[in-house]
């Protein structure tokens, strides 16, 4: 079959095209995740207040660990986007769950973050979805239901969490690692992971969850560990032209 | 110039409305005292036709986020909804308990137990062998008061699961409702919306490794 000069470009053009739009399949089997880019999702907000932490409401604490979670991550370079940026007017309607993980699925990050916290327990508590892992290999063609989107996803959150744990052991910092049914952390469709900040009490010491100096700490443990799972669940891909001798 | 028997009269109706409000002050203290003990959610008491059988229940532990079986003596009717849900109120009396590993607010808890048959489960089947789904209604005088957070509440939701899986193995579901209503969270956290497998919830947490999940 001969091809025109034109129909050849068009067809290159269309190729491009289409490579461009369609999702890849990263090295994991799993469609395309923008490696330098990580979501948190600070809980609650507006008329949502959460917990209440001491006199202080859960909305504001979450929003505070986001805020240096993003300043730490920032400094590693990534790209972070959070779902709400600051405190919710009171007449304003609630950021539903489905915004919350509909914000995070469009845009393909490599990590995203659901940010807690509370006065139960010690330390920090880090939990993947407790939904079960697929049973067949993850098919691009197969759509994901909305309720257990994050399944296919298990074993990067798995590691994402065991990563974020192993910081924070080494930082001498209580952790507990466990799994739960929690929205929009089901929903996502990212290596994700929820956090939940409690007071810490070490060495007889005990420091409350509002205080700024142990969320700062905890955001650059948290940062850190995110930086080294990045790269090694998700290597810079090698140079297109390969290494110039 | 008042009669002198208008006088008395009046002392004595006086007297009488005295006496009738500390009569009503003192029975107003004694129901009071009463509720308090009948909300106080101390061990199930036995059923005089019931006998005692031995049960597993799934009891979480806050501090270190595990749930481990144990075993207790109760008397439980024979009714599978009556016994799922007097299973559930002796397992809240564990966790209203003082010394309590997962403390709760004493109180009543669990409005209802209904059992339906699964969609799943064949249609000549009776509902003691089919594959049953348990709706738990709870109270909302216990969500509203129940901790929050999200380990606080999954403990709770992730306990009354495998005590029903333990002992009631009929039962494949578990959904939630509050007061006979769909709610979305349990105090802020755990998915109340969501349809649970009966599955053993028996748990306890692993410390991260130096090799990553594979």
């Amino acid at each position: 079959m001969n091809l025109s000069g034109s129909q050849t470009v068009r067809r290159l053009v269309l190729l491009l095209i289409a490579a461009w739009t369609c999702p890849a399949i990263g090295q994991s089997g799993l469609p395309y995740m923008n490696r330098n880019l990580v979501v948190l999702d600070p809980a609650h907000g507006g008329q949502d207040k959460g917990a209440d932490l001491n006199g202080e409401p859960e909305k504001d604490v979450t929003l505070d660990l986001a805020t240096d979670l993003r300043a730490a991550l920032t400094a590693r370079g990534f790209t972070v986007v959070s779902t709400r940026e600051a405190d919710l007017p009171a007449s304003a309607p609630l950021l539903t769950n489905e915004q919350r993980a509909g914000t995070a699925n469009h845009l393909r990050p490599a990590a995203c973050l659901v940010i807690h916290a509370t006065m139960q327990g010690n330390g920090v508590h880090l939990f993947t979805s407790a939904l079960a892992a697929p049973v067949t290999a993850y098919d691009p063609s197969t759509p994901i239901p909305w309720e257990d989107a994050q399944s296919i996803y298990l074993l990067q959150s798995q590691r994402l969490v065991n990563s974020a744990g192993l910081a924070l052991v080494h930082a001498k910092m209580p952790v507990l690692i466990s799994r739960a049914n929690l929205r929009p952390l089901d929903n996502m469709t990212c290596p994700a992971i929820a956090l939940e900040v409690a007071p810490l009490t070490q060495e007889g010491k005990k420091t409350a969850v509002t205080d700024s100096g142990y969320i700062q700490h905890v955001a650059d443990l948290l940062a850190g560990a995110i930086q080294s799972w990045r790269d090694a669940e998700l290597p810079r891909p090698a140079p297109a032209g390969g290494v110039t001798p | 110039m008042i009669p002198r028997y208008q006088r008395i009269a009046f002392w004595v109706l006086a007297g009488a409305i005295l006496l009738m409000a500390a009569f009503t002050i003192h029975a107003r203290q004694r129901v009071h005292e009463r509720i308090a003990q009948a909300n106080d959610a101390m061990p199930y008491v036995a059923p005089v036709n019931a006998q005692t059988e031995s049960v597993t229940l799934e009891l979480a532990n806050d501090a270190d986020g595990s749930i481990l079986s144990a075993l207790r003596d109760v008397a439980l009717p024979q009714e599978p909804s009556m016994r799922a849900k007097a299973l559930l109120e002796r397992l809240f009396a564990e966790y209203s308990q003082p010394d309590s590993m997962h403390p709760l607010r004493a109180g009543p808890k669990v409005d209802d137990v209904f059992l339906l048959k699964a969609p799943t489960a064949p249609a000549s089947s009776d509902l003691d062998s089919a594959g049953m789904i348990a709706v738990v209604n709870l109270r909302s005088s216990f969500a509203d008061t129940h901790p929050s957070g999200i380990e606080v509440e999954t403990l709770t939701i992730q306990s009354i699961i495998g005590t029903l899986h333990a002992n009631l193995p009929q039962i494949t579901e578990v959904r939630f409702l509050v007061d006979g209503q769909q709610r979305e969270t349990l105090a802020g956290h755990a998915d109340l919306l969501r349809t649970y497998p009966a599955v053993d919830t028996s748990f306890q947490p692993t410390a991260p490794t130096e090799n990553p999940p594979q």
